[in-house]
């Protein structure tokens, strides 16, 4: 043995300095795929792969982001490292819901409070009032604390007279990028959860959009609204393609839900043919913004503003209209339920303009086209992880993996010390893009898209078994849904220490199946619900009722 | 000279490094396939990359025509299979390619700590090249920033491409040679009675 140790000195130390070397990067090793299987009861075959399945980082993922959301005051938002970015906060809260709902989604059967509070939670956050909370307030970050814009009129902004419209108030007419993404999240709420606790602020909302779309808001009907564009302002003076497909699609998913006729209607017809005809490039990809109104002192985006208005934002340094890929990359997701035959097309059109190949199996998106030589700019990044979400829609997963690589390589996976959390640090960039990274690389991955959360539950669904508690802080739930055509509840899950699991709506004494054997019968418990005790370790599992 | 330099002197000789070429793209392919492993420091990617290994192995077994096979073809056919991508009309697969160029210009002893040595300074030296070549082909050609060309191509590939080729490349070419002593692989046999 020494002999060939000897003989070897060289390769042996490389040996040895290798084994040193890599054991120090292991930190970054993904956990194991999750286990799915197939299984045969009674004749009838389930196979997990053909139910929708979470990861366990993105669990963990979630997990990271319970302790955000939830574990302190609605108007806190320490872990975030937002301290320079409070004005973005409400986007970041908005998109983490969307991205949330996607994973609710994932798992539908699986409905305790732990998500329901978290999905709660974030809509509570979003709406802390001055009133209450003076300048840690949502309404003063995203609004009030903004000089001017509480003043502003339609169209004289700042003299007004009997024919102008206020426009400077937090909850609208003019603030869609916040009454927007402020009813999705409500709306999406009550899709994954059917409370009914926000249904009638939420009425509230897209009622004042439809009197914003198609009336002058002085009691008259009026083609293109109160704007002339069919569409609403963000900032009092500028209306945005990606803000106004927040509320579009919330108008659709509400239709959807509640059996209105909102679309039907037309209210947003005059908005969507204004977009393809006057905030387009030479591409027809949608460009950043429309001045309905010139900006009174130096607001945002006041820097863009045309010389002539109304008229596109423009980039006065690069010429021509103002261009971004995360607007463009966030409209074209949210409006393809709408208009499907409008946007897909656009998409690879999209690529090609704004992305930029590193290598074969890394790529980016510019923040811009016309900086083709730009990188890095938070702008860039938001541009490639709204991409990704945007590729995962499309199910165009290499486009969507090639960006997720460069990412890959500017973040360490973080795991907490129980390991029930983990996130991506993004701190060599800014710790700021921390929580948007982890977000995102969840909302990409999942199997679920913005276009499939704009269907309502099918028939029936809330009579559906599901797991309505749980001792949620030692499991993991992988999968978790009913099967109505086979009658089986799919559950895939992992359990750190002995749990008990609630299920409900189970008309009869349910049995639990493993490997296609009897594994438990569920105990009755109060209320015609049954749990299911179950030990450490990891269980496919086909809960069926029983005779 | 030169030919036999190529290993491509005998049509025969000329097959069997066509082969290897081959042979070594797939196995790159598959390899480079696999999530390894890394840690970030700051902006410094640290790892090991096994594939980068494979494409110099393939040189210093086969010579420099073989390592560039593997190198230029193991990454268009990696790309193609596994991001349905080629970009940049196969350039940076190129530059991969010259890794196992380079490594392949001199002939080694892997029974040799020397020579064994030697072949790990040889396949840094190609991999720097390869780097280069990389920055120079994504500035000017795909016309991408200079941050996004040295931050996150020229940079992890030298903080994880070095120790991958100076210290896995000789432990597999020790590990040929081992398989090559003990085992008769028809090929070899053939080629030797050629030569």
């Amino acid at each position: 043995m020494s002999q060939i140790v000897k003989q070897n000195k060289f390769v042996v130390s490389v040996l040895v300095i290798t084994i040193v070397f890599a054991g120090m990067t292991f930190g970054n090793m993904s956990p194991p795929p999750v286990a799915m299987g197939m299984q045969t009861i009674d004749g009838t075959t389930f196979n997990f792969a053909d139910y929708s399945a979470l990861t366990h980082e993105q669990i963990a993922i979630v997990n990271y982001f319970n302790r955000l959301v939830v574990d302190q005051p609605l108007n806190e938002w320490d872990g975030w490292n937002a301290e320079n970015y409070m004005w973005a906060i409400q986007y970041i809260n908005a998109f983490t819901a969307y991205m949330f709902a996607t994973v609710c989604e994932t798992t539908p059967g699986y409905r305790t409070d732990l998500y329901e509070d978290h999905a709660y939670t974030q809509i509570l956050k979003m709406n802390t009032t001055y009133a209450d909370y003076n300048e840690t307030s949502m309404e003063y970050y995203e609004w009030t604390s903004i000089p001017g814009f509480t003043d502003y009129h339609f169209p004289n902004a700042t003299h007004p007279d009997a024919d102008d419209i206020d426009t400077g108030g937090f909850r609208g007419p003019a603030n869609i990028m916040w009454t927007g993404h402020y009813a999705l999240m409500m709306t999406l709420y009550e899709r994954n959860f059917n409370t009914g606790a926000v249904t009638d602020e939420l009425e509230w909302y897209i009622n004042d959009w439809e009197l914003s779309l198609t009336t002058d808001r002085l009691g008259s009907p009026q083609p293109g609204g109160v704007w002339g564009t069919g569409l609403i302002p963000c900032e009092p003076y500028v209306v945005f393609v990606q803000c106004n497909s927040i509320p579009l699609y919330t108008t659709e998913l509400y239709d959807n839900m509640y059996g209105t006729s909102y679309m039907e209607s037309g209210m947003w017809d005059y908005g969507l043919a204004f977009i393809e005809e006057n905030i387009t490039d030479e591409y027809g990809l949608y460009t950043d913004g429309y001045f309905v109104q010139r900006p009174v002192g130096s607001g945002p985006n006041a820097e863009s503003s045309p010389q002539e208005i109304p008229g596109q934002a423009t980039d006065h340094l690069a010429g021509g209209p103002r261009l971004n890929s995360y607007g463009t990359a966030w409209a074209l997701t949210f409006l393809e339920y709408t208009i499907p035959e409008t946007t897909i097309p656009k998409y690879q059109t999209f690529l090609d303009a704004y992305g930029k190949d590193l290598s074969g199996d890394m790529m980016y998106m510019l923040g811009s086209y016309a900086y083709p030589t730009s990188f890095g700019d938070v702008f860039g990044i938001l541009g490639t992880v709204f991409t990704m979400t945007l590729a995962n829609q499309r199910g165009d997963y290499h486009t969507r993996d090639r960006m997720g690589n460069l990412l890959q390589d500017m973040m360490n996976s973080v795991w907490s010390v129980d390991g029930r959390e983990m996130y991506y640090d993004a701190s060599s960039l800014d710790s700021f893009l921390s929580a948007v990274l982890s977000g995102f690389t969840v909302w990409s991955g999942v199997p679920v898209t913005v276009r499939d959360l704009a269907d309502a539950r099918p028939t029936g669904f809330w009579d559906y078994p599901y797991i309505s508690a749980a001792d949620d802080d030692n499991i993991w739930v992988y999968q978790a849904q009913w099967d109505p055509d086979k009658s089986g509840f799919i559950l895939n899950i992992k359990v750190d220490s002995t749990s008990t699991l609630t299920f409900s709506n189970f008309d009869s004494l349910p049995i639990a199946y493993r490997g296609g054997s009897q594994f438990a019968q569920l105990e009755t418990a109060g209320g015609g619900d049954y749990t299911l005790s179950l030990a450490p370790g990891t269980y496919q599992l086909v809960i069926m009722e029983g005779a | 000279m030169a030919l036999e330099k190529l290993r491509m002197d005998h049509w025969t000789a000329t097959l069997i490094t066509i082969i290897f070429g081959l042979a070594g793209a797939g196995v790159f392919a598959i390899v480079n396939a696999i999530d390894m492993p890394y840690t970030m420091i700051s902006l410094f990617k640290f790892g090991l990359v096994p594939s980068l290994a494979i494409i110099a192995l393939v040189g210093a077994v086969r010579g420099p025509v073989a390592g560039f096979l593997t190198g230029y073809l193991g990454v268009v056919t990696h790309d193609l299979l596994f991001f349905n991508a080629i970009v940049t009309l196969t350039l940076p697969a190129l530059a991969y390619g010259v890794l196992g160029l380079v490594a392949g210009l001199a002939s080694y002893d892997f029974s040799s700590g020397r020579s064994l040595g030697k072949l790990s300074i040889l396949s840094l030296v190609g991999l720097v090249f390869t780097g280069l070549l990389l920055v120079v082909i994504g500035l000017f050609v795909e016309q991408t920033s200079v941050l996004a060309g040295l931050g996150f191509v020229m940079l992890p590939l030298l903080t994880t491409g070095i120790p991958s080729v100076v210290l896995i490349t000789p432990i597999l070419a020790r590990l040929w040679s081992v398989v090559e002593q003990n085992v008769q692989l028809p090929w070899l046999t053939h080629e030797k009675m050629d030569l």
